[in-house]
């Protein structure tokens, strides 16, 4: 594989380098702009009241005094708004999958506690929590299945009676005879790997402020959501509103992290009441209704089997896995979004004949599953990385040689792997080997053994990944779901003042995305960064955007810039070759002049688009267009992205902490279009990914109640948690691809935890643990020794 | 997570703030730093009628010594304790202690006596309140009055303050001079509650421990003291075959309970491991000169 060699190729001014992000002075001086700044006049509030019953039947709502409140506007129930609005319907292709309705408040029964049944609108939040507290619902108990195990079993009670079992996703991925890859493999590992459920936790909770135009009958819906496009188009149908009288506006937006990546109940809610009530209507989440009722993640029991030969080469792998998708299938991504790519990626990035992976995704009495940073592939990478160094254990070799053994090598790519993804072209091998070589590998060893010998409890951990990033129109990003995912458009106009103005489908919640597209859109345009303004999150700036997820804005909306920049560079200098009277092939266009090479004559944008725009008749009307262009980019297939990630870990024997001593990160996400921007982004998703390894754990108790209400039970990580992230950059070349752009905002999520299980196995290798629980926390640690040392007593 | 509506009185004096606090007919709440008091409003498992603030009363935000002890006034921040030069040089167990205290923006608004009326099993100023033989300075209407922090502190978020008083300071007893100390705290993550902590004074003379104090929270309903554990240390020389041992009477004499963070046996794990640490480790102090009040 060819690294992308800066010094031969001459690099672009500005894609490349180190640029601060020049959305951060308008966030850290307080000028950005969210949701919950916004006041328009009239403007009410709405509080929720939500179930506190897992699974019951409503039998009767009795507001009390509740309308008595100073402030208090309206009250509604499910019943008051049933004729304003049909149910979104998350749809898919799958055999055998239900899609289950998704409504602005609960009919007829709840399904989880959290879930919204009541909505106040009053003057203020004060005057609507207040009147919650003389509602009264009288609920019947319905019996309940809380555990996916339990839910999936046949007699358990159902959820959706219209489903007829909670069981709505079942799939299968199979190559070759893993059964008989195992019979006769001579070495056979395997687990029960949990990764618990996990809450996104973006620091601005969900926020939607709906605006009703009576004059043009008219929606405006500013939302914190990463998917402005997509909620458009189910606002529209499920509204019946046509799309250019319903907009959706993502304004500066606090993180996502996958919690503002699909549709929630309370954003459809505030456009149905704000249509109702002719006015402007807020809906605030608190850190309680985020942690309680915000879309979580993973939780998903991974029972695998892996078969290796003698020489540590990889036969088969058999995999069942079972998700708990929550009460309800998310939209637009449905509820296998997360459980069907865990068996998807389990196979991982290497060559492997024989796999068979099995998956159920299983309706339970809590907050549905959604999109995550990592989708799948945390759960997935941390199954495999785990069965990895087990086999290496049982073999006497060294991780980083049975995955140097494994990993699919360069002259292999297109690799189709056991469950039909095909990785293309990146650094697999090179990022075990750069990382390595980052930490200078044989000398930790040897920094591990000196500290094992004092009898500390130190360890080195490995893990190696691929994924699949910036995927085009060839893969649906959820499994069997009709909606495009494929494409984004760009749109590029210069003003008579020259200034440029490029608008995109994506939404950049985090991402600095106003940066990097800039710096694109500069070089290829041959305009200056400050020139340009980039507008984002916002339906009515493309025809269709969906947004930005799924670590593909760089790729897709750098594509899409990278194309229309063209289109409009050639008008711009097809205007100028006619107003300097020269071939159009002696122009060159850089920092916003445009010079003829052969006379050195110059004019700049500014000039050329005022010839244009207001000089009447400068350049003959035939010739003279608008300098504007808009062009999509389609990937098709998408791109791999690869990674390894390194921990040291020492486990603390009086207390049984974990602490992460080191941890280096190589990675490969193409040509790096800000390296600052890419840093940022792995330092970020490292932090995460040791959350959800050390810290985080949503836990529901046997009754379906959440007991990690608040930021004092449900941890995420700290300044103090973190260690000092190193990182290195392979850059493998991407030819067919636009700007050669891989996405890489999700990868720190998905190798550091299994890297960090992988370590803490190592440091307890003396006593026989294997970490199979994320988190490894204090607690299941001291477990996992004491049931080790076979004693009470330690 | 708006709190119900209250009534709000900033009080000028002592006097108007526990006249204020009667007035409220038991419904009243002191305002201090609010760290603890605020949240619990705002998710309304507290609905003062009449929320009293006292941060604008004069000369209750001072640390000063007194005969034997240090006194902090009901204004004193976290931040204020833990970077008090009379607290670092004679009781420097609590200096320790404050560097396990929340995160910064919590310490410059939180105060030492909020935190003991309080009475969370796992803060550390009741616990050291505690351990440092505490006694408590209490205003009403009717009076003022004392109180020991082991009288004082009764169980988890309750103590004996009546509703119509509030408490003025908090006297810790300065250990005399040579006083060993420990303070040894888990928590998940720095900052946090505890999931156990311990803090231990001792003595030494002719080779032994005397006058051991030990001090844990995190183990039961309320921050405790083990009078038979200390007992049973007085006269003993500080070997590990006596710290194992007290570690195992302590060990004995907890009830800890289980929760998401800790189940029941790896608490008492836990107690034992830090026990045995803040033992050898206050022994290995003793003797040192701390410029105490002797």
């Amino acid at each position: 594989m060819t690294a992308f060699d800066a010094s031969v190729e001459m690099r672009p001014r500005l894609v490349g380098q180190r640029i601060k992000r020049t959305e951060d002075p308008r966030l850290l001086t307080g000028s950005g702009r969210y949701v919950d700044d916004m006041a328009p006049q009239g403007l009410l509030h709405v509080a929720v009241l939500r179930s506190d019953q897992p699974h019951a039947r409503i039998r009767s709502i009795d507001v009390g005094e509740a309308f008595a409140v100073p402030g208090v506007v309206a009250i509604f129930d499910a019943g008051d708004i049933a004729g304003d609005f049909k149910p979104a319907i998350p749809t898919s292709r799958m055999k055998g999958y239900y899609a289950t309705p998704f409504r602005p408040l609960a009919e007829g029964k709840v399904r989880y506690v959290g879930e919204p049944v009541v909505a106040v609108v009053a003057e203020s939040r004060y005057a609507a929590e207040d009147a919650l507290e003389l509602i009264s619902i009288d609920y019947e108990p319905l019996p309940v299945a809380v555990s996916k195990d339990d839910a999936a079993m046949d007699d358990a009670p159902l959820l959706h009676d219209e489903a007829g079992t909670n069981v709505i996703i079942s799939r299968t991925f199979a190559r070759g005879d893993v059964d008989a890859a195992i019979a006769a493999a001579a070495v056979v590992v395997k687990g029960r790997f949990r990764m618990t459920r996990k809450t996104p936790m973006p620091m601005e909770t969900r926020s939607y402020l709906a605006e009703w135009d009576r004059r043009r009958q008219a929606l405006t819906l500013h939302s914190s959501t990463n998917i402005p496009g997509i909620i458009c188009d189910v606002l529209g149908s499920c509204l019946d509103l046509p799309g250019n009288r319903v907009r959706v506006v993502a304004p500066d937006v606090g993180g996502s992290f996958g919690g503002k990546g699909s549709l929630n109940h309370e954003e459809m809610l505030v456009c149905v009441l704000a249509r109702k009530l002719e006015r402007p209507v807020k809906f605030v989440a608190d850190r309680m209704e985020d942690l309680t009722a915000m879309s979580q993640a993973f939780d998903e029991t991974i029972e695998a089997e892996l078969a290796v030969d003698a020489d540590g080469r990889l036969l088969g792998l058999r995999a069942d896995v079972i998700g708990d998708i929550g009460a309800y299938s998310i939209y637009p991504w449905t509820g296998a979004l997360e459980p069907v790519q865990v068996v998807s990626f389990l196979p991982g990035p290497y060559r492997m004949e024989h796999y068979r992976g099995r998956v159920r995704g299983v309706l339970t009495p809590k907050p549905p599953t959604g999109p995550y940073r990592g989708v799948g592939r945390p759960s997935s990478t941390f199954a495999m990385e785990r069965l990895m160094d087990m086999a290496a254990r049982k073999l006497g070799m060294d991780p980083s040689e049975i995955r140097r053994r494994n990993l699919v090598t360069a002259e292999e790519f297109p690799y189709r792997t056991g469950s039909g993804i095909i990785w293309d072209r990146s650094a697999f091998q090179e990022c075990l080997q750069g990382v390595c070589e980052l930490v200078d590998y044989p000398a930790l060893l040897r920094q591990r053994d000196a500290a094992r010998a004092e009898g500390r409890w130190v360890g080195i951990g490995l893990a190696s990944y691929a994924e699949l990033t910036g995927i085009g129109s060839r893969i649906a990003v959820a499994p069997g779901m009709p909606i495009n995912t494929g494409t984004e458009t760009a749109s590029i106009r210069i003003d008579a003042t020259g200034a440029v103005t490029a608008a995109f489908g994506i939404s950049s919640h985090g991402q600095g995305l106003e940066t990097t597209l800039a710096q694109v859109v500069a070089d290829e345009l041959g305009c200056r960064m400050e020139d340009i303004e980039i507008q984002h999150g916002d339906s009515a700036l493309v025809p269709m955007g969906t947004g930005t997820y799924a670590s593909r804005s760089a790729v897709l909306g750098g594509g899409a810039a990278t194309k229309t920049a063209r289109v409009v560079k050639a008008k711009v200098l097809k205007a100028a070759a006619f107003l300097m009277d020269v071939p159009v092939d002696d122009l060159e266009a850089e920092g916003g002049i445009i010079r003829a090479r052969s006379s050195n004559a110059t004019m700049t944008f500014r000039e050329v688009a005022h010839a244009v725009y207001a000089q009447m008749g400068r350049i003959p009307h035939e010739q003279r267009e608008d300098l504007v262009g808009s062009e999509s980019y389609d990937p098709y297939l998408g791109t791999a992205c690869a990674s390894t990630h390194l921990a040291m870990v020492e486990v603390d024997p009086a207390t049984f902490a974990v602490t992460v001593k080191r941890f280096a990160v190589a990675e490969d996400c193409g040509r790096i279009i800000n390296p600052l921007i890419v840093d940022g982004q792995v330092h970020g998703a490292v932090a995460q990914g040791i959350g959800a390894a050390l810290l985080e754990e949503v836990v529901h108790d046997e009754g379906g109640q959440l007991l990690t209400a608040s930021l004092a039970d449900y941890l995420v990580p700290i300044a103090s948690t973190m260690p000092e992230i190193e990182i290195l950059h392979v850059e493998a070349d991407l030819p067919n691809n636009i700007g050669g752009f891989r996405g890489m905002g999700e990868g720190g999520t998905i190798g550091a935890p299994a890297a960090i299980a992988n370590a803490v196995s190592d440091a307890l290798a003396p006593l026989g643990i294997e970490v199979d629980t994320l988190p490894v926390t204090p607690d299941r640690l001291f477990r996992l020794v004491q049931a080790a040392r076979g004693s009470a007593r330690l | 997570m708006k709190p119900a509506r209250f009534d709000y009185v900033r009080a000028e004096s002592i006097a108007h703030a526990v006249e204020a606090l009667a007035g409220a007919g038991g419904d009243g709440k002191v305002l201090a730093g609010g760290q603890s008091l605020m949240p619990m409003m705002n998710f309304r498992l507290v609905k003062p009628s009449v929320l009293v603030d006292i941060n604008r009363i004069p000369d209750l935000d001072r640390i000063t010594q007194e005969a034997g002890v240090l006194r902090l006034g009901a204004l004193v921040r976290h931040r204020m304790t833990a970077e008090d030069g009379l607290v670092a040089r004679h009781i420097p167990v609590l200096h320790a202690a404050m560097k396990h205290v929340a995160h910064l923006t919590v310490r410059n608004r939180g105060t030492f006596c909020g935190s003991v009326c309080h009475a969370d099993p796992a803060a550390e100023m009741p616990m050291m309140t505690l351990l440092l033989d505490g006694t408590i300075h209490i205003a009403s209407p009717r009076g003022d009055r004392t109180m020991a922090a082991r009288d004082f502190l009764v169980g988890s978020l309750s103590t004996a303050l009546e509703p119509d008083e509030m408490v003025v300071a908090v006297d810790l007893a300065i250990p005399e001079d040579g006083t060993g100390w420990a303070f040894e705290e888990f928590s998940r993550r720095h900052g946090d509650y505890a999931l156990a902590a311990i803090a231990v004074l001792m003595a030494r003379a002719d080779g032994r421990m005397r006058n051991v104090r030990i001090a844990m929270m995190g183990i039961a309903d309320t921050a405790l003291r083990f009078a038979d554990v200390e007992a049973a240390l007085e006269g003993r020389e500080g070997t590990p075959a006596a710290f194992d041992e007290a570690a195992a009477l302590l060990q004995a004499a907890i009830q800890p309970n289980s929760d998401l963070n800790a189940s029941a046996d790896y608490r008492r794990h836990l107690a034992g491991a830090l026990a045995r640490r803040a033992l050898a480790e206050a022994w290995q102090r003793t003797g040192e000169t701390t410029g105490g009040a002797a």
